[in-house]
């Protein structure tokens, strides 16, 4: 028995394009085609998997609330296959369309069989179908410490001798030591001091290591990224990186290790910039953004990764504009912190973003200082312009005095930001919640992220506040054909995937963060600290997580697309060119966001 | 399937005596509740006399689902190469090695859809050639009942004033104004599915409680 207009659509139709033709055909036999009529309300009551052939149905909540719109490829029954629950939908037929109803012992023989498609519809089911894809290969741009270094901690403590740790060296053909006093790391110990710092200056060789070593060497922590041991060693020009496991040592990261595991990793851009001496030679490096994004494409490097790369770049021009501007200028005339908001505060900038910057300053701007910063915001900002990060529309930049405050000076502001909220406010403001500090004084920063913290921790009404500013915005409720379907049902072409939908979870996720006092600005991260705290429920967090990388993924992937056609990078989506997983991935993320923006109203915005 | 070949004792005039023993739906009974046979036969030729049934399709409908775990495709041995007719249904005569015997073929469909309305594309050649080798093979006709669904999408186009155009009624034409799947053609299942469909749409189109006689006006 082999229809071929029915095998032809269930091989096109995922998740079943795995299926050979034989068992297509076997498929095919377990089900039965029902002509459903504009008007008609679908019998829903059996224990039966409905894959929509053609057609359009809506889906309604059994207080008749449009939950979303079912069309070509899309499944409904899945739930009572899989629980044995009922839920009292309605699904009401818009336009004529066959419907195929796959009989329950054909579906679960099929999931018996294959685990991918077992897997498909229980993510479908629990709405996290990203999970769906294949495992991809660990690329080696996305490379952690703990993929290139392993347990191999050669340590001596502090008051042994210089001549032991030479022994220990050689002994473990080492270059370096990790120097520990009561298990705890204290400093470091290479071949280089030991000439340097011993044998130059004639020091015996029975001087403690601790009269040598290099005391609080940065560090890194074992989960770290590559690339961001690349970024610290070219920042302080150093070759040794204890790494950290839970803040205890764990072992040692070189350069060699590094050079050794990647020679052509292309994120040895960020060392180049680090060498770069003029504006033009940074220029230059920025030029290779785009080739080196479309490589991270080629390499699937996944999107959040991408977003950190292209993220710790933009750190790495704006580290070095800055001391390009030192040069120029002399040393600043107090402590400062560069600060970045937005999304490159949040680590995951995409390659359209523009500047949102700032200057957090050790005294008030008057007189020189406001002059210095004044010439090093200047040359920072118009240099990141012709780097290619284009200059703030809105004017959230150092160049803007506005943004060149004291402790005191950003403290007043954001308490008038806290205090006496205005939705019109809040939305110009928000961003500037998502902080991060770039270059300079960490203690600074810390000082007032701490202040903000203090201020928006469990400060009922301007949370209400920034809720309602959140809610403002909404997601499509879903999408059709090759239209977007508003909640008023009207239908639109192209979907803003930042404004409709990244930019929607990262606001909801905001509130809750702020909420909670949590400093993270990461998406991302802040979910996974929301749930760590239980100020959410981790199946939640783990919903949004997952719609955030899918949308993400979709911007990223889009974006790459824009690049290799010579296009602008837009964040318009056209529906028409996504595949069939991603549809469902799409609608499903869609889903996800209305859910949360629901529950954020339930949580935040009720009675005062 | 095969039991009619263990069940010796049963003389082959009496599968059609069987077949025409069952009752037919009642005239009054909802198109809804009634069993349809959709079938469709590729042909060597179109005299029913001189020409071979070079392969059957058929699907039941019933509850106004077709249920293709009961649809069936059989080629047949045909007493004559199939020739110049290769050209519109694509079957040559090395496809043939998995052919059956129409013999067979007939009686599993004549035991197993007793009591079922047969709906075909323009069923007057279908009835025929399944009426004579019905003849020639049990020695007597099967009384068929056969409903049209060409004839039914005539009525429906004549009553709402619809000017045709030339082919407006094959096969193609009709899925293509309902807005059906269309399929490939000249392959006996595939165009009894069609068919199938057609038949769905057409009941969906009418008015909700249209009976089996109703149907069977529209469709004379």
């Amino acid at each position: 028995m082999e229809i071929a207009e029915v095998t032809t659509f269930l091989a096109g139709t995922t998740p079943f394009e795995q299926l050979s033709s034989q068992e297509l055909a076997r498929l095919a036999g377990h089900i039965s085609v029902y002509y459903c009529q504009r008007g008609e309300t679908v019998q829903l009551n059996t224990e039966r998997l409905m894959i929509i052939r053609t057609g359009i149905f809506a889906l309604y909540s059994d207080q008749q609330t449009l939950l979303t719109k079912l069309e070509e490829g899309d499944f409904y029954g899945y739930q009572l296959l899989l629980t044995g629950l009922t839920d009292n939908d309605n699904l009401v037929c818009e336009e004529d369309g066959l419907l195929y109803w796959l009989t329950a012992e054909g579906f679960h023989q099929l999931r018996y069989q294959y685990k991918n498609i077992d897997i498909f519809f229980q993510r479908l089911f629990g709405r996290r179908l990203h999970q769906y894809k294949a495992q991809q290969n660990n690329s080696r741009f996305t490379l952690k410490i703990s993929d290139i270094v392993h347990a191999h901690k050669i340590a001596i403590s502090g008051d042994q001798s210089v001549q032991q740790a030479a022994s220990l060296m050689t002994e473990k053909r080492v270059s370096s030591l990790l120097v520990e006093q009561d298990e705890q790391l204290i400093g470091i110990i290479t071949d280089r001091d030991l000439r340097s710092r011993v044998l130059a200056a004639n020091l015996a060789a029975q001087t403690p290591v601790q009269q040598v070593m290099t005391p609080k060497p940065y560090t890194i922590d074992k989960h770290a990224y590559l690339f961001e041991a690349v970024q610290l060693m070219s920042r302080h020009n150093i070759h040794h990186l204890p790494v950290l496991d839970k803040q205890q040592s764990y072992s040692m990261i070189t350069a060699t290790d590094i050079i050794r595991s990647q020679q052509d990793h292309p994120v040895y851009l960020i060392g180049e910039i680090h060498r770069q001496t003029s504006i033009d030679g940074l220029e230059h490096c920025a030029s290779q953004i785009s080739g080196l994004a479309l490589t991270l494409g080629k390499q699937q490097v996944p999107a959040h990764e991408a977003g950190h790369i292209i993220t710790t770049i933009t750190d790495a021009l704006t580290q070095r504009l800055i001391k390009l501007a030192q040069i120029q200028l002399g040393p600043a005339p107090c402590v400062f912190s560069w600060l970045a908001f937005g999304s490159q505060g949040r680590m995951d900038q995409s390659l359209n973003a523009d500047q949102d910057n700032a200057l957090l300053l050790e005294k008030e701007p008057v007189g020189e200082i406001a002059d210095y910063f004044a010439a090093l915001a200047e040359f920072v900002c118009q240099g990141l312009a012709r780097c290619g990060i284009i200059l703030c529309p809105g004017n959230i930049m150092a160049s803007n005095s506005a943004l060149r405050l004291s402790l005191k000076g950003w403290s007043g502001q954001f308490a008038r930001w806290v205090n006496s909220p205005t939705p019109e406010a809040l939305l110009k403001s928000s961003i500037f919640f998502d902080l991060r500090v770039i270059e300079g004084s960490k203690g600074l920063f810390n000082a007032l992220q701490q202040d903000i913290l203090a201020k928006t921790h469990e400060n009922a009404l301007f949370l209400y506040h920034l809720a309602q500013t959140t809610l403002q915005r909404t997601a499509p409720l879903s999408f059709l054909r090759n239209f977007i379907l508003e909640h008023d049902g009207k239908q639109k072409k192209g979907l803003d995937l930042k404004k409709r939908g990244i930019s929607l979870i990262t606001d909801i996720v905001r509130v809750y963060a702020l909420s909670a006092g949590i400093s993270e600005v990461n998406t991302r991260q802040r979910l996974v600290q929301l749930a760590a705290k239980g100020v959410m429920d981790s199946k939640d967090t783990q919903n949004l997580s997952d719609a955030f990388d899918v949308l993400a993924q979709l911007r990223w992937d889009k974006h790459q697309h824009d690049l290799l056609q010579g296009r602008d990078v837009s964040n318009l989506l056209d529906p028409n060119v996504l595949s069939g997983l991603q549809r469902h991935q799409l609608k499903d993320s869609l889903t996800v966001i209305n859910d949360a923006q629901s529950s954020l109203k339930h949580r935040f915005c009720r009675e005062l | 399937m095969l039991a009619w070949l263990n069940n010796k004792t049963t003389p082959l005039s009496h599968i059609v005596q069987n077949f025409n023993q069952v009752a037919l739906p009642a005239g009054n009974i909802r198109a809804a509740d009634c069993p349809f046979l959709v079938i469709d036969l590729e042909l060597t030729g179109l005299n029913a006399k001189q020409d071979h049934i070079v392969s059957l399709g058929w699907v039941p409908v019933r509850h106004y689902e077709i249920v293709l775990s009961d649809a069936r495709h059989y080629l047949v041995n045909s007493p004559v190469s199939v020739g110049q007719s290769a050209a519109f249904h694509g079957l040559h005569d090395k496809d043939f090695s998995h052919a059956r015997d129409l013999a067979e073929v007939l009686t599993e469909l004549l035991q197993h859809y007793a009591g079922y309305i047969f709906v075909a594309h323009h069923c007057q050649l279908d009835l025929r050639f399944l009426e004579v080798a019905s003849q020639r093979i049990f020695g007597k006709a099967p009384k068929f009942s056969f409903i049209d669904t060409l004839n039914i999408e005539l009525y429906r186009l004549q009553k709402q004033g619809i000017v045709m155009k030339k082919d407006a009624l094959r096969l193609p034409q009709c899925l293509a104004r309902h807005k059906l799947p269309q399929s490939g053609q000249h392959h006996a299942l595939a165009d009894a599915y069609s068919c199938a469909l057609l038949l769905l749409s057409q009941l969906k189109h009418s008015h909700a409680d249209i009976t089996l006689s109703d149907l069977q006006l529209q469709s004379r």
